[in-house]
């Protein structure tokens, strides 16, 4: 491990700087989707089927249609046929198109069958129940694994098991490693059904102008520019006649990373009525139909040595994708991301997987913070505690003993991802020291004797963060070259505007960003401004914000256009000075001779030349003081260890987190506030999954958390203060060592409080299977009832 | 369309206000479309996210579930009445800056609502208190800490929010 955090520290990278971004989301002058308006503007609605799975006979809007006020009723006969599916190739994986309205069948409950536009938003809600669908119900998949139902109708007909993808890969010598090994452990987790559900719902506004023939496009997504191009190969129109624009995205967490149907539909909508109209979600139709994330099952073996060594790991996964595998490689984001990742930071060569992913009668699934990593620690972190108590070792001394050390590092893990730096070991012994562990144990015999139940759980993790195109290729989603390009320009009065096409949804780029260009061309933070997201007059970002990967790819790339102005201004400085370039630096918003303060300019003076004196030209033949660069960085991966103590109540079943601790270490940290922002947010989430949140079906396919008082987001009187602290490994792969951070407390988050609670049960021999962790479901751990 | 109308009269943010509605429209879509006021947002539309928080008559409640009908001689105050028209920032809102309670922002308005009628009612509460005040809106970016943090800053406790 190493320490360059003080060498970089010295200009606005590094430091805790407050953000920009505030003040106007804080007096209620943020613009959101829902805030913006046009003349003329109509508002969108769907009629959804009530069905999990049924054949479309027929849809009748004649009654809706002549309501006063509503102006269209669009169904999938009136559309060309388009598919969503992803440019994302993965060999083996059928690619299931979702058509953008269903025609002649739904497959899931809340899959839209039709478009209504009306005047306004509440006589579109009263004109959709004067829509008749006549469904014929088909026999449903709900469960993935469990036998087909009878009169089983696959959901496509080109995959008659509803299988779309399976794989089997082997890495190093797994069968020798489990005949040679003392004992074997087992395990079945089985990760239940979560949704992102940021606190804005998803939303858009198409315009088109029938005259040019252009669509301009406001959107709460992720990814403008993938929206872009989708939207024109779906319209049929040239991509420079599609302009997508972001306002203020209310958090999106990757559930806004796939382009909705819906944003297609209503794009549609546009071009048909020649009116701008508007969509917003409400929040039954987010809990829904949106995007769902993270079902999966994961049966585990891990060949242990009786001295506790890991010798080999075998996975099975079975991924529930629901309805669809249409989007971002969306059937594989589960459960083929959990295969990648689930040897974690252990030493675990001997390694072998199987994967399946299965179409089932729910919604589609999406990225959502942590992908099938979440899952994937969960399942791991279990076993390993499983087999700390099975050998009567110490769970922290077990994991040690197991873990690669830095010194270790660079290093290709068996399924092929590249650990490029970091502090595994270093990050346990750190959370293990902040929580005290000797003391607690003591504590915990003394609770115990007292009829109390407390718990301590660690979850060392390691996250691919902020991938370029090798990253991608290695972790398996070919054909994605994840590139992001930004532009620095730097005006006549030496002030300067960074374009990235990145997208903020919170996490501060704002700020970020500013922060990286003003370091890196030596001018104070409060002299730069970025534009974000307008796919008109931003450089490209291939991926969009997802995969933690903004600030590394975007980031950087930000990093280096800001050095080569910075290398434009030095030469017509130098010229100006009448003294070699290569001996003058900037800082403070000077350019100055090193070593010889009293030659110097002030940054001001050097712009003002740049564009108003052509002599400059001698020493800059293009002095416009715009550069842009592409960054495409190669792999790295951030790390920490969560660290979580509960107490269970055994009468009530009431999980109580009391303490949650975070050491993190994403390399160079451009603002540690916001580092810290959002591994805390990330482990509140990973505090509803462990504890509260679970999107649930009954047997008929029907889902039964349509309110917020149903799927339960984890409040304040939940979720604990977390004690952090930092390491830093700088990555040798991205510009000025920087790693992506953002999902990592969702990573690590869930196993932590789930090995806490298991740690808590012990006295009861109870076991974790699947999360969350209700009272009502700790109460059935205690006292299992009899079958 | 023969929609039953309602005329109310009503104070929102200390502007006297005479409007003909539609019965059914919520207080949240009236303040927002009718009165352009668009920092109060719609989270859930059934009264559990509190992103629509307000104040009517002093007291804080969830404009989605209300109707603009109702609000009859009733004094609102949004988000707007609550900041400075020069773009400074309020107490509530200065501390929330400067502890990060905010990313996304959506929910920023409902909370400094909230925080503002905590606060009248009790300004210095616990830590305890102010979780408990908190708990009817909904977070899903902050993990609530640096909102915590600034409510216990502005309160007396300033000490103990820069700890945590």
């Amino acid at each position: 491990m190493r320490d360059t955090h003080e060498r970089v520290s010295e200009g606005a990278i590094g430091k805790p700087l407050l953000r920009s971004e505030d003040a106007r989301l804080l007096t209620g002058r943020g613009c959101f989707i829902a805030d913006l308006r046009l003349p003329r503007m109509a508002h969108a609605v769907f009629v959804r089927s009530p069905h999990a799975h049924a054949r479309v006979r027929s849809i009748d809007a004649a009654r809706a249609a002549v309501l006063p006020g509503v102006l269209a009723v669009i169904t999938a006969a009136d559309l060309p046929e388009v598919g969503l599916a992803h440019i994302n190739e993965v060999p083996g994986l059928v690619k299931t198109p979702q058509p953008v309205l269903a025609g002649d069948r739904v497959r899931y409950a809340g899959q839209a069958v039709a478009i209504l536009v009306a005047e306004d938003r509440y006589i579109g809600e009263d004109a959709l129940e004067l829509i008749d669908v006549d469904y014929e119900e088909l026999p449903v998949v709900v469960s993935v694994d469990a036998a087909k139902p009878e009169g089983h109708v696959p959901l496509l007909p080109e995959v008659p098991d509803d299988v779309v993808y399976r794989d089997h890969r082997v890495f190093g010598d797994p069968a020798g490693a489990f005949e040679s090994a003392a004992r074997v452990f087992t395990s079945t987790y089985r990760a239940s059904r979560f949704v992102a559900a940021p606190l804005e719902n998803r939303g858009c506004i198409a315009s088109f102008e029938p005259a040019s023939r252009t669509l301009s496009f406001w959107s709460s997504t992720q990814a403008p520019h993938l929206l872009r191009r989708r939207l024109a190969l779906c319209t049929g129109l040239p991509e420079h006649h599609v302009r997508v624009m972001m306002p203020d995205v209310g958090g999106g967490f990757g559930q806004k990373i796939p382009v909705s149907p819906e944003e297609v539909a209503v794009a549609f909508a546009s071009a048909h009525l020649g009116l701008p109209v508007k969509w917003i979600e409400d929040r039954r139709e987010n809990l829904m139909a949106a995007p769902h994330a993270k079902e999966q099952i994961i049966h585990l073996e891990l060949a242990v040595d009786d001295d506790g060594t890991f010798r080999g790991l075998r996975a099975r996964i079975l991924g529930d994708t629901g309805a669809y595998s249409y989007n971002s490689a969306s059937a594989l984001i589960e459960p083929f991301m959990a295969a990648k990742l689930l040897p974690g930071v252990y030493r675990l060569d001997d390694y072998e997987y199987e994967v399946q992913a299965v179409l089932s009668n729910k919604s589609p699934t999406a990225p959502y913070r942590g992908v099938g990593w979440t899952a994937a620690q969960v399942a791991r972190e279990l076993l390993i505690d499983e087999v700390a108590r099975g050998l009567g070792a110490d769970a922290v001394e077990l994991r040690l003993q197991n873990m690669i050390r830095s010194e270790e590092l660079p290093r290709t893990s068996a399924p092929g991802l590249l650990y490029d730096s970091g502090s595994y070991q270093e990050s346990l012994r750190l959370a293990a020291q902040m929580a005290g562990y000797e003391e607690f144990r003591a504590e915990q015999e003394r609770a115990r004797a007292e009829g109390r139940y407390l718990g301590i759980g660690f979850s060392p993790y390691v996250e691919p963060a902020g991938w370029g195109t090798q990253g991608m290729n290695q972790i398996g989603l070919h054909s994605f070259p994840s590139n992001d390009s930004a532009r620095v320009s730097m005006d006549a009065s030496g002030k300067v505007t960074v374009f990235v096409g990145t997208v903020a949804l919170g996490q501060g780029h704002d700020t970020v960003m500013a922060q990286i260009a003003a370091d890196a061309l030596g001018v104070p933070f409060e002299d730069v401004t970025v534009v974000f997201a307008d796919t008109s007059s931003v450089p490209i970002s291939l991926a969009g914000t997802r995969a933690s990967r903004s600030t590394v790819v975007g980031g950087g790339a930000v990093g280096l256009a800001a050095e080569d102005l910075r290398g434009k201004l030095l030469r017509i400085a130098g010229l100006m000075l009448e003294v070699d370039h290569q001996g003058l630096e900037i800082a403070g918003g000077r350019v100055r001779a090193r070593g010889a303060v009293s030659i110097s300019l002030s940054v001001r003076e050097v712009a003002e030349a740049a564009f108003f004196n052509t002599s400059t030209r001698e020493a800059e033949p293009e002095p416009n003081l715009t550069c842009t660069r592409l960054h495409d960085p190669d792999a790295t991966c951030s790390n920490g260890c969560i660290a979580a103590i509960v107490e269970v109540d055994a009468e009530t079943g009431a999980v109580k987190v009391r303490r949650l601790i975070g050491v993190e270490d994403c390399g160079t940290m451009i603002n540690p506030m916001l580092v810290e922002g959002q591994l805390i947010g990330g482990l509140a989430q990973g505090l509803g999954g462990a504890l509260l949140e679970r999107v649930a079906y009954d047997e008929h396919g029907q889902i039964m958390t349509t309110t917020l008082m149903e799927y339960l987001l984890p409040t304040a009187t939940e979720m604990p203060n977390v004690e952090i602290q930092h390491l830093s490994s700088p990555s040798p792969n991205t510009w000025r060592g920087i790693k992506g951070m953002a999902e990592s407390g969702m990573v690590g988050g869930p196993a932590a409080i789930a090995s806490a609670v298991a740690d808590a049960l012990a006295p009861f021999g109870a076991r974790v299977g699947s999360l969350p962790l209700s009272a009502e479901a700790v109460v059935h751990m205690i006292a299992p009832r009899p079958s | 369309m023969s929609e039953p109308q309602v005329t109310v009269r009503m104070s929102v943010n200390g502007r006297a206000v005479t409007r003909t509605v539609p019965a059914r429209l919520t207080l949240a879509d009236f303040i927002r479309e009718e009165l352009e006021l668009t920092g109060t947002h719609l989270g859930c539309e059934h009264g559990v996210c509190g992103a629509c928080t307000v104040l009517v008559d002093g007291r804080s409640m969830r404009s989605c579930i209300l109707y603009a009908g109702q609000m009859e001689g009733a004094e609102i105050t949004t988000i707007e009445g609550l900041s400075p028209s020069d773009g400074s920032l309020s107490p509530i809102q200065q501390a929330l800056h400067e502890l990060h309670g905010l990313q996304c922002g959506f929910c920023t308005p409902g909370f400094v609502v909230t925080v503002h009628e905590l606060l009248g009612d009790s300004p210095n509460p616990t830590e305890a208190e102010v979780r408990e005040a908190l708990s009817g809106n909904i977070c899903r970016c902050t993990g609530y800490q640096g909102i915590v943090a600034a409510v216990l800053k502005v309160g007396r406790g300033a000490c103990q929010a820069t700890e945590s």
